[in-house]
C-alpha cells in the first residue's frame, strides 16, 4: 500500500480551526507497515443501498413533494493513485439544506429545516468507479470559530475502498464559491493544490437540461504499490 | 494521481453515518467467533469527553462495526473475538480531527507484547492500546486524543504487504 501523502492531508494541530486544538495528538504518529488487518476491509453490496439512497431530492420527501433548493447532480469516479477505478466503493454523504441548516439536534442555525430534505445519501460505485447523487446545492452557514466564520457550501463524504487503511472522510466544495478562501477548515489543508482537489467542477456536459446542473468530483484513494511489471 | 485530501467529519456526521430511518442499517456479517463487547470513552487534551466522535472497528477475523460516542463521550460495540489475532483495528473521526486517527485495541489476555507493531512503540506508551477486561466477554479501552497518557496513533506507511 502507498503511504498517506502528508503533502495532501491536513496536519492534526491547526490552531486557526479552534476545534483541532484540544483534539489533536501531540505525539508523532507511529509509523507502521499495514498488515492483513488494514489491507482488508468490510465488503458492502447492493443490499445496503435503498432505491432512493442516492437521490436526496426525494429520499426524505413526502408523496409528490421534493426538497427545496437549486437542483444539482454530483458525480465522479473513485480511483486509486494509478488512475484505476475502484468498483463497489461505498460512499456516504451528508450536507446542510439549501438554507445552510442541518437536520441535526445540535444545529440551531436560524435557517429553517426543509421537511422534505434529510441531507443523507449513500451509493456504491459502479464497475468503473463511477458514482452519482441527485441533491440540492447546500447553503453556507456560520459556525463558532471566532467573531465571524462561515463554512462554504460543502458536502461531506465518507469513503470505503477495499482496505481499512484507505478509509477516508472529506468534504467537497463548489467551483467559484467566494467563501472557500475565508474558511478556517479549508485553511487546514497544506496547499492550494489540496484545496483544488476538493473543489468540484461545474460540468455542463452532464447537466440535465431544464432540470439540474452537474458538478464533477473525483476521489483518489491511496492504493496498491505499483509492481515493477506495471511500472 | 494524488490522494484526495482528508477534512474533518464535523459535528453532524450522524446524519450520513448513523442515519435514522429510511435507509438500510449498515452492517457487515460477523465471523462466527465468540461474541464480545468493546467499550470505552474518548477524551480530549483537557480530559473532557468527546461527545460527537465516531469509532469504527475492523479485523478480518472479527468483522466491522461502528458506533458514535454518546453524551458522556462513551462508545460501545458488539463484535466477535478474533480467534488468532491479538488486536482489532480502530478508526476515529470527530469535529476537530482533520485526518482520521488509526489505532488498535489489543486484548489483555492475548500475546500482545510480542506483536510486531509493539516493537515500534516506546515501551511506556504501549499500554495505551491494551484494553482491560471489564467482565466476561467485555473489554474496555479509553482513548485519549492528546495530553497525558495520549493514545498511540499510527501512520500506516505502506512498506511491504504482509
Amino acid at each position: 500500500m502507498t503511504p498517506l501523502d502528508w503533502d495532501r492531508h491536513p496536519p492534526a494541530l491547526t490552531p486557526g480551526y479552534f476545534s483541532s486544538v484540544t483534539r489533536s495528538p501531540r505525539e508523532n504518529l507511529i509509523p507502521l507497515n499495514p498488515t492483513t488487518a488494514e489491507l482488508t476491509g468490510p465488503v458492502f453490496g447492493a443490499q445496503h443501498i435503498g432505491a432512493l439512497d442516492g437521490d436526496l431530492l426525494r429520499n426524505a420527501a413526502g408523496p409528490d413533494e421534493l426538497a427545496i433548493g437549486p437542483r444539482i447532480i454530483v458525480h465522479g469516479r473513485v480511483l486509486d493513485e494509478a488512475g484505476r477505478g475502484v468498483p463497489d466503493a461505498l460512499l456516504e454523504i451528508w450536507q446542510a439544506n439549501a438554507g445552510g441548516r442541518y437536520r441535526h439536534a445540535r444545529d440551531g442555525y436560524l435557517a429553517p429545516l426543509d421537511p422534505n430534505f434529510s441531507g443523507c445519501g449513500r451509493v456504491l460505485t459502479g464497475e468503473d468507479g463511477g458514482y452519482r447523487f441527485d441533491t440540492v446545492m447546500p447553503g453556507a452557514y456560520p459556525f463558532p470559530n471566532g467573531p465571524n466564520a462561515w463554512r462554504p457550501a460543502h458536502i461531506h463524504f465518507s469513503v470505503f475502498g477495499w482496505a481499512f487503511a484507505q478509509r477516508l472522510v472529506t468534504q467537497m466544495y463548489f467551483e467559484g464559491d467566494p467563501m472557500i478562501r475565508h474558511c478556517p477548515i479549508v485553511a487546514t489543508l497544506p496547499s492550494a493544490e489540496a484545496v483544488d482537489a476538493l473543489t468540484a467542477r461545474y460540468d455542463p456536459a452532464n447537466d440535465r437540461p431544464m432540470d439540474a446542473r452537474a458538478f464533477r468530483f473525483d476521489i483518489v484513494l491511496r492504493g496498491r504499490r505499483t509492481t515493477p511489471m506495471e511500472a | 494521481m494524488k490522494q484526495t485530501p482528508s477534512q474533518t467529519a464535523g459535528p453532524f456526521l450522524h446524519i450520513g453515518m448513523m442515519p435514522e430511518g429510511g435507509t438500510v442499517p449498515l452492517v457487515s456479517p460477523l465471523p462466527s467467533g465468540d461474541p464480545i463487547t468493546l467499550h470505552g470513552t474518548i477524551f480530549d487534551a483537557e480530559s473532557a469527553p468527546v461527545t460527537d466522535a465516531l469509532i469504527e472497528i475492523w479485523h478480518p477475523e472479527s468483522g466491522w462495526a461502528r458506533a458514535p460516542t454518546d453524551g458522556q463521550g462513551s462508545w460501545r460495540l458488539a463484535t466477535t473475538r478474533p480467534p488468532t489475532a491479538p488486536f482489532v483495528s480502530l478508526w476515529i473521526i470527530a469535529r476537530g480531527i482533520n485526518t482520521a486517527l488509526q489505532t488498535r485495541l489489543y486484548f489483555p489476555d492475548a500475546d500482545w507484547p510480542n506483536d510486531p507493531a509493539m516493537a515500534k512503540i516506546p515501551r511506556a506508551r504501549r499500554g495505551t492500546l491494551v484494553a482491560s477486561q471489564a467482565a466476561a466477554g467485555a473489554y474496555h479501552l479509553d482513548i485519549r486524543l492528546a495530553g497525558e497518557a495520549e493514545t498511540v496513533f499510527f501512520d500506516l506507511q505502506g512498506g511491504d504487504d504482509q
